[in-house]
C-alpha cells in the first residue's frame, strides 16, 4: 500500500470510528516500518479533526465522538511501544491536568473534553469530577502540566473557577499554568472577569483553544 | 372522584412548575450537597417551594427527586436512600397539594452512560430508576415524569422500571440541542425517533425540557406537532444563565422576553406547559394568565 493511499484509510477508519481497522492500519504502519509520527500526523489527526467539525456542524453527535476518540486511542497503544522502543518522543501538544470542580458532580462534558484532547495529541491527566481545588494545583506541579482546564455545571459551582486562579495567584503561580473554564453557565466574560487564559463552549473549540495557547 | 391528570389534559391547558434547584439555593442550600436529602432533613423548605408554585398557578409540581436515581444518588454517596428519599419527596409535596392539584414524581437521568459509550447495561439502570420510582409511587405520586433525558435507550429504561413498580401514568420529556439539521438530544436521537418510539411504547404524554430557551421551544413544539398527535409537554428555560463577578446568578432572556413566546408554545401546539432553569414562581405566575387566556 501507498502511503498516502494508508493515511486515506486511516482518515476514513477515525471519521467512520472502525476500531479493528484503525488498529489493523497502525499494525500495518509498524510492519511497513513507517515513520510513525507521520503516519499520525497525516492520518490519525486529520481524521479526528474532521469528526470534530462534524460534530460541530451538527452531522455527529456524541456516540461518534466518542467512538472516533477510542478508535484513536487503540491506535496510539499499537504506536506507543514502537515509539517507546526506537525512543521516539513523540510530540505532545501540551500536557493538561483536568476535572470537574469541587461540588459538582457532572462530568459529561469534561469528559468529553478530556477524550478530545487526549485525541488531538495532548498528555491529559484526568482527575475526575468533585476535585478539591488544591489538587488541581498539586497535580498540575507534579506532573508539570501546561494547562489546568476546570469545569463546572453549576453555577453555584462556577466561583470554584476563579477561586482556583486566585489560589494559583496566591501561590505566586499565576502564569505557571494557563488555565482554560468551560461548563454551561461559562462564557468569555466569565473568563475574561476571573483571569482565565481561555474559555471554550464545547470539546472542539477547547483543542482548539488549548492548541492556540501552546502557540501551535 | 375528581379529575386523573390525563382527564385534565384533555380538558384543557395544564401548567406545571418552574425552576427548583435555584429555589433551594436561595433558601440556603448548600454548594455541593444532595438535594434529595432536604427531603428528609429539611422537608420545611421543599414543602415551602411547593407551595409557592401552587400558589402561582401551577396545576401540578414536579418532586424534589430530580437526581434521585440510585445511580445518580451514588455520586452523593446517597444510594441506599434512594427508597427512603424519593418517598418523602412525594408525600411532603403531597402535603401541600390543594385541591385539584397533582404531584408529579421527577424521574432525571442518571448523569452516566449506558455500554458502549460508558460503563453501564440496560439492567443496571432500570434497577436504579425501579428503586427510585417505587418510593415516590410509594409516596403516592399522581404521574411520574421521566424528564431532561438526553439518550432515548436512558429514557425508554427508566419507562420500563417505572411500569414495573407503579400504576400512574408515565409521561417523558427528552431534552434537545438545536443544530443546523434541527433537533438532536446530545446521543443523536432525532424529534422523530423519539416520539415514534415513545409513542409506539404507549407513553400518554411526551415532549421537552430544558436546554433551550423559550423561543427555540417554540419551534421546536411545532417540530413535535408535526410528528405526534400526543398531548404534548413543554417547559423551556429562561435561557443560558451567567454568573456576575459579584457572584450574582441571571439568565439570558429575563421575564418578559420569556413569556413572549409562551402563547407561540401554546399556539403551536404544547398541551402541558412549565418552566425549567431560570425561572421562578413569578414566571408561573405570569404564565397562568397566559395559559388561561389561551384556553
Amino acid at each position: 500500500m501507498k502511503k498516502e493511499e494508508l493515511f486515506a484509510r486511516i482518515e476514513k477508519a477515525i471519521i467512520e470510528g472502525l476500531k479493528s481497522e484503525a488498529v489493523d492500519l497502525a499494525r500495518e504502519a509498524v510492519r511497513a516500518k513507517l515513520d510513525l509520527t507521520e503516519v499520525i500526523e497525516k492520518g490519525y489527526v486529520p481524521g479526528i479533526q474532521k469528526v470534530g467539525d462534524l460534530w460541530e456542524k451538527g452531522d455527529y453527535f456524541l456516540p461518534e465522538l466518542i467512538t472516533s476518540a477510542e478508535c484513536m486511542k487503540a491506535a496510539m497503544a499499537v504506536f506507543q511501544p514502537e515509539l517507546d522502543k526506537a525512543n521516539i518522543k513523540t510530540k505532545t501538544k501540551g500536557k493538561v491536568v483536568i476535572g470537574t470542580v469541587e461540588g459538582d458532580i457532572h462530568d459529561i462534558g469534561k469528559n468529553l473534553v478530556a477524550s478530545m484532547l487526549s485525541a488531538n495529541g495532548f498528555d491529559v491527566v484526568d482527575l475526575g469530577a468533585d476535585v478539591k481545588l488544591d489538587k488541581f494545583i498539586e497535580k498540575a506541579e507534579e506532573s508539570e502540566a501546561d494547562f489546568i482546564c476546570l469545569s463546572a455545571l453549576l453555577t453555584t459551582t462556577m466561583v470554584g473557577q476563579r477561586t482556583l486562579i486566585e489560589r494559583l495567584k496566591q501561590k505566586n503561580l499565576g502564569g505557571k499554568f494557563k488555565v482554560l473554564v468551560g461548563g454551561a453557565p461559562a462564557n468569555q466574560k466569565w473568563a475574561d472577569e476571573i483571569g482565565a487564559d481561555g474559555y471554550a463552549e464545547n470539546a472542539m473549540l477547547a483543542v482548539k483553544a488549548a492548541k492556540r495557547l501552546m502557540g501551535a | 372522584m375528581s379529575m386523573t391528570i390525563l382527564e385534565l389534559i384533555k380538558k384543557r391547558r395544564v401548567l406545571l412548575d418552574g425552576g427548583f434547584g435555584t429555589e433551594l439555593i436561595q433558601r440556603g442550600f448548600p454548594q455541593g450537597a444532595c438535594p434529595e436529602t432536604w427531603n428528609v432533613e429539611r422537608p420545611e423548605v421543599v414543602k415551602e417551594i411547593h407551595k409557592s408554585y401552587f400558589d402561582a398557578g401551577s396545576d401540578a409540581v414536579l418532586t424534589n427527586s430530580f437526581g434521585g436515581s440510585a445511580i445518580k444518588l451514588a455520586s452523593h454517596g446517597q444510594d441506599k436512600r434512594c427508597y427512603e428519599l424519593n418517598r418523602a419527596a412525594a408525600i411532603i409535596a403531597n402535603e401541600v397539594k390543594p385541591e385539584g392539584g397533582f404531584v408529579g414524581g421527577s424521574i432525571g437521568p442518571t448523569g452516566k452512560f449506558l455500554q458502549p459509550q460508558g460503563e453501564f447495561t440496560e439492567p443496571e439502570f432500570e434497577e436504579s430508576f425501579a428503586e427510585q420510582a417505587s418510593g415516590l409511587a410509594d409516596g403516592e405520586v399522581d404521574f411520574l415524569l421521566i424528564e431532561t433525558q438526553y439518550d432515548l435507550r436512558e429514557a425508554l429504561c427508566a419507562l420500563r422500571a417505572a411500569r414495573k413498580v407503579a400504576a400512574v401514568p408515565v409521561f417523558v420529556t427528552m431534552t434537545y440541542n438545536r443544530v443546523p439539521r434541527g433537533f438532536f438530544t446530545l446521543m443523536g436521537n432525532s424529534v422523530a425517533q423519539c416520539l415514534e418510539q415513545l409513542g409506539k411504547e404507549g407513553v400518554p404524554a411526551v415532549g421537552a425540557n430544558c436546554t433551550l430557551d423559550s423561543s427555540d421551544m417554540a419551534d421546536l413544539v411545532k417540530s413535535m406537532r408535526e410528528t405526534t398527535r400526543l398531548p404534548l409537554i413543554a417547559q423551556a428555560n429562561a435561557g443560558k444563565p451567567s454568573l456576575s463577578s459579584q457572584g450574582e446568578v441571571s439568565y439570558s432572556q429575563g421575564l418578559e422576553d420569556y413569556l413572549r413566546h409562551i402563547p407561540k408554545i401554546i399556539e403551536n401546539g404544547a398541551n402541558v406547559v412549565g418552566g425549567c432553569c431560570g425561572t421562578n414562581p413569578d414566571y408561573i405566575r405570569r404564565m397562568a394568565v397566559i395559559v388561561k387566556k389561551n384556553g
